[in-house]
């Protein structure tokens, strides 16, 4: 099947034709047969729901990419630092990108770092007072340094701050709880945070570094897809080759736009409009795919829908 | 095997059941056979498939959404498939069927967004469409099929285009009688096409009620706006002006802002003046009723219509002029509020030709400079193509381009 970017039950019904049935049968609304919702993401029988155990070696895994990904962003911040000290912009700009999209492609652990991400990542449209608020600090106050004021001896403080909390962020790694659940729905929430903040623009205005974050992001879905890979594939290969299929699409435009870049990828807001379209469409279609991930491999004993009868059909 | 959104035959009876095997107890079976009627508007459907598509001669339903996509499939097969699909959806939704709202677990995301509750109703929808110049380009080997005379909208001397309203590689207006219909009916197609389609541009459409007033409905201007629009029941006339000999048609889309404020401020004898109407009952001026011939014979000099108001200009009705008439298929539209604060809103121009050079632009080219212009500013819209309806259940629009 060539369809691999369409949904999947859709191009399966439209291969066997299917949709022919519905309009062959007879008129009038209430007797119409309908597209139907069947049991689309099949379960094969003889797998039993996956427990919170099966998450221990896929966490595992993630929380040594997490520790190695923030022992390079502590390097990244430390040549920021150096960059600042001998006010070289250019420097300080190219290392803040390296530690940002290392910082985004640790993406599925956000929520388990508590204030430490707060002060790494916070992003000033939640502090009141927006950038003059005094909590506003991290990478992005070192973005409106450098970008915003063209300065680099206003992110000499800031810049010391980050390099601080990232370290500390770093030897806590080990004993960050992550909840397989929340770990099971990261599989496409990394990618709906990249569609909400990075490519609506709105978490780096200054750098408009939302590729930069995109790649750390499909970096992050990566490992969490791949750690999870044995869970997936034994309850239904085809979810699994579809989202792949899908961020396979999206690496191959990120390394586009990187070799056109010289290497570097453009800023965000300097990208053309049909650029934009298609990496935006392309990491939708991915979230898309992914979504189908969560529900596979839910965690959480079963539990009997209670819902009343008339929520299900039309009254 | 994931079977997403399959299509079961056998309708109620079988989803009953499907459900009633997923839910404590049997009475499911008993809920769904208890449907009541449905109310006239929301029963309304009209065929997807058919000689031409839907959405062109339909009497326009009260509520629209166009929107411009621009196509991100990598390959040729990618995008038929897209549009293979975008066609099966539409039929789908256009007919109408049971959703389930929410699924027992394990089946992955919510198959419908239940905006419409858990029966789809057709709503009158009509889904059409088009493609633009763009899209035959060489990306997808369909240079070599550009339908003669389509080309992107040129901007014409008045316009003040703005790209991120302009243009598109695929067209689709959508038209129903409930506004939730085409939300329902927009996220589901976009969900259906999300890696081959990318969302260019949005504008959402309105009509005021028919029992308001008799006659054509009014503009945000406040004037009635469609009165002389060709008989579309007249299927010579619309062979001349609507059809291309194979069945498609030319639409042009124009989003036309106008300056509301600005208007308001005008007396409505200067109104009257520039549109060549009377504000109260749509008359030409100096005439008593709607749909009396403005009989611009006997004002040689404009001094009843003058020279350059909007209806005279747009169709003198001389026999030269007749041939240039276009089919108008518009809607009010309302956006937001711009920097100034002055209100987003305007017209949503859609219009079908046969020829764009021959009807479209010969209209433009003598309206250019009209007096109305400094209220009302094209900032969008296009060109495209619309091909003729699927033939049936396995065929799809567009699929000629393919062949």
């Amino acid at each position: 099947m060539r369809a691999t970017l369409l949904l999947p039950g859709l191009a399966l019904a439209l291969a066997a034709g299917a949709c022919g049935d519905v309009q062959r049968a007879a008129d009038g609304t209430a007797s119409a047969p309908a597209p139907r919702l069947e049991q689309r993401v099949a379960v094969s029988g003889d797998v039993p729901r996956a427990r919170p155990a099966d998450f221990r070696a896929p966490i595992a895994r993630y929380r040594a990419h997490v520790r190695r990904e923030l022992t390079a962003m502590a390097a990244d911040v430390a040549a920021l630092r150096a960059a600042l000290a001998r006010g070289d912009l250019a420097g300080a700009r190219g290392a803040w990108l390296a530690a940002d999209g290392r910082y985004e492609s640790i993406g599925a652990a956000y929520g388990a770092f508590g204030p430490l991400d707060a002060a790494i990542d916070g992003r000033p449209g939640v502090l009141q007072g927006g950038v003059r608020s005094a909590r506003f600090d991290g990478l992005h106050r070192v973005e409106l340094a450098l970008w915003g004021r063209r300065s680099t001896a206003d992110a000499r403080a800031p810049a010391a701050r980050l390099a601080r909390d990232v370290a500390r962020l770093r030897s806590h790694v080990g004993s960050i709880a992550i909840d397989p659940l929340d770990y099971a729905l990261r599989a496409h929430e990394v990618l709906e945070d990249t569609l909400q903040l990075q490519l609506a623009g709105v978490a780096s205005p200054w750098a408009s570094a939302a590729l930069v974050a995109l790649e750390g992001n499909v970096r992050g879905t990566d490992v969490v897809l791949g750690s999870l890979r044995p869970l997936v594939v034994r309850r239904n290969p085809r979810v699994l080759a579809q989202a792949q299929a899908a961020l396979a699409r999206l690496r191959a435009e990120l390394r586009r736009l990187h070799r056109r870049g010289g290497g570097a990828l453009p800023r965000w807001d300097a990208l053309p409009r049909r650029e934009r379209e298609r990496v935006a469409g392309l990491t939708a279609a991915a979230a898309e795919q992914l979504a189908f991930v969560p529900e596979l491999i839910d965690p959480r004993p079963p539990r009997r829908p209670q819902r009343a009868l008339g929520t299900e059909l039309a009254q | 095997m994931i079977r997403r959104r399959a299509f079961l035959a056998g309708g109620l009876a079988a989803g009953a059941a499907a459900a009633a095997g997923r839910l404590a107890g049997g009475a499911a079976v008993a809920a769904a056979t208890q449907a009541p009627a449905a109310d006239a508007a929301l029963g309304e459907r009209f065929a997807f498939d058919g000689t031409h598509q839907a959405g062109i001669l339909t009497p326009r339903q009260p509520y629209a959404i166009v929107v411009a996509f621009d196509a991100i499939a990598d390959t040729r097969g990618q995008l038929a498939d897209a549009l293979a699909a975008l066609s099966a959806r539409a039929r789908a939704l256009a007919h109408g069927y049971d959703a389930l709202l929410g699924a027992p677990g394990g089946e992955g995301p919510t198959p419908d967004s239940g905006v419409l509750g858990a029966r789809v109703t057709p709503d009158g929808l009509t889904v059409t469409i088009g493609f633009g110049a763009s899209l035959f380009d060489d990306r997808y080997g369909l240079a070599h099929r550009r339908p003669r005379g389509l080309k992107a909208m040129p901007a014409f001397p008045d316009d003040a285009i703005e790209p991120a309203r302009t243009h598109g590689d695929v067209l689709v207006q959508l038209c129903a009688n409930t506004h939730e219909k085409l939300l329902h009916a927009l996220r589901d197609l976009m969900r259906t096409t999300r890696g081959a389609l990318a969302p260019r541009w949005k504008v959402e459409g309105f009509l005021p009620p028919p029992q308001r007033e008799p006659g054509a409905g009014r503009n945000l201007l406040g004037f009635k706006d469609g009165t002389a629009n060709p008989d579309v029941a007249d299927a010579g006339l619309m062979d001349e002006l609507v059809w291309t000999p194979e069945g498609g048609t030319f639409a042009v889309v124009r989003i036309i802002r106008n300056r509301v404020e600005f208007w308001d401020r005008v007396a409505r004898g200067e109104q009257e003046l520039m549109i060549g109407r009377d504000k109260a009952h749509g008359a030409p001026l100096g005439r008593a009723a709607e749909h009396d011939d403005p009989d611009y014979a006997s004002d040689p000099n404009g001094e009843r219509i003058p020279l350059d108001a909007h209806i005279r200009l747009a169709r003198p009705r001389t026999p030269q002029s007749e041939g240039s008439r276009i089919l108008r298929r518009g809607y009010n539209c309302s956006d937001g509020v711009d920097d100034a604060g002055q209100l987003d809103m305007g017209l949503l121009f859609v219009a079908f030709n046969r020829d764009l050079a021959r009807q479209f632009e010969a209209v433009q080219k003598r309206l250019a400079g009209e007096p109305l212009v400094d209220y009302v500013v094209p900032v969008g819209g296009g060109y495209f193509y619309l091909p003729p309806g699927a033939r049936d259940a396995q065929d799809w629009v567009g699929s000629g381009l393919f062949v």
